[in-house]
């Protein structure tokens, strides 16, 4: 391949030419929390330097991607670009033909869209101010998804919700699907003074359950390596993981 | 905003998911392809599924093998 020439198209865009030959690109997206993700494809190795050389310099630190677990060969060109590991993820997939444990003793699961909507509103700023305080969002799988800036709750009806001692304690969003594929469960999250209580297990099965009433086979979410009560919660219903994803960061 | 060119894009269906984020894909024009998720695709947590309509970059150098670079809503 003859010398490769960078162009930044506008400003999410680059693209690499090679004898006139669009042999790969580069993207930048920030997300609503206002960290910037970037990733590279190329048809060529050689491009990939350039372009990552080109975007590191346009951009302000620090930069993200996310990778395959598996790309070894992806993982070797962004670490040779000065991006490090900062985390990894889990993917899983769940049937949701399982056996339904007994209900939580104390715990009463609102089903998906019967919630109160205030109360649900409370509950979850209350759950993302913890996390904020405690591991940080930076841990958290981050979903895209579009909404109005500072508004966190875009659809309440998503949203089932766990009881514990007559307060809104727990809440999971569950994603049904567009076609035959799976569910998705996007956020499962239980108060700090109510966990270990049997709420996330409860709400899990409720989600599950539900999802199997009106057809839908399986389910699909992802979790922090990191967060072990999680990964025993979801393996403990059988979750298999599918997948294995790279959080890197270029500081 | 208007796409801007990025080689050869053609739309396609997914048709069967393979390992290592493979898929092969039936383009418009009825030719079959072996596509990857793209870094794009893949950093806005976008997952593809059999059935999914995509937009396929293909290969310069090989017009047998492509990246999904979008995936169209149902």
């Amino acid at each position: 391949m003859n010398t490769v020439q960078i162009t930044r198209v506008d400003e999410t865009q680059w693209k690499a030419l090679a004898d006139d030959v669009v042999v790969g690109h580069g993207d930048v997206f920030a997300r609503p929390d206002g960290r910037r993700f970037v990733s590279i494809d190329v048809w060529d190795d050689a491009a990939f330097e350039p372009l990552a050389t080109a975007m590191l310099a346009a951009l302000p630190a620090p930069l993200r991607t996310l990778l395959a677990g598996d790309d070894t060969g992806a993982l070797s060109r962004w670490e040779r670009a000065g991006f490090v590991l900062e985390r990894q993820e889990w993917e899983y997939l769940l049937s949701t033909d399982v056996v339904i444990p007994s209900p939580t003793p104390g715990v009463t699961v609102l089903p998906a869209g019967t919630a109160d909507e205030s109360e649900l509103r409370l509950l979850d700023r209350e759950i993302r101010a913890e996390v904020a305080a405690g591991p940080g969002w930076h841990t958290m799988p981050a979903e895209v998804r579009p909404g109005p800036p500072g508004d966190t709750l875009i659809d309440p009806s998503l949203y089932a919700v766990a009881v514990h001692e007559g307060r809104y304690a727990g809440l999971v969003r569950v994603v049904r699907p567009r076609g035959r594929g799976p569910a998705r469960i996007g956020l499962l999250a239980v108060r700090a003074a109510h966990q270990r209580c049997g709420l996330g297990r409860s709400l899990l099965a409720h989600a599950l359950h539900a999802l199997h009433e009106t057809g839908t086979t399986t389910a699909r979410t992802e979790v922090d390596q990191s967060r072990t009560a999680a990964v025993t919660l979801l393996e403990g219903f059988g979750a298999e993981r599918t997948g294995h994803l790279l959080h890197l960061v270029h500081p | 905003m208007p796409r801007v060119s990025k080689g050869l894009e053609l739309e396609g269906t997914v048709l069967e998911c393979l390992r290592n984020a493979t898929f092969k894909v039936e383009l418009q024009n009825g030719h079959h392809v072996l596509a990857h998720i793209s870094g794009k695709i893949r950093k806005n947590y976008i997952k593809i599924l059999p059935f999914d309509r995509v937009l396929v970059e293909l290969s310069p150098y090989d017009l047998t093998r492509g990246r999904i670079m979008y995936r169209y809503r149902n």
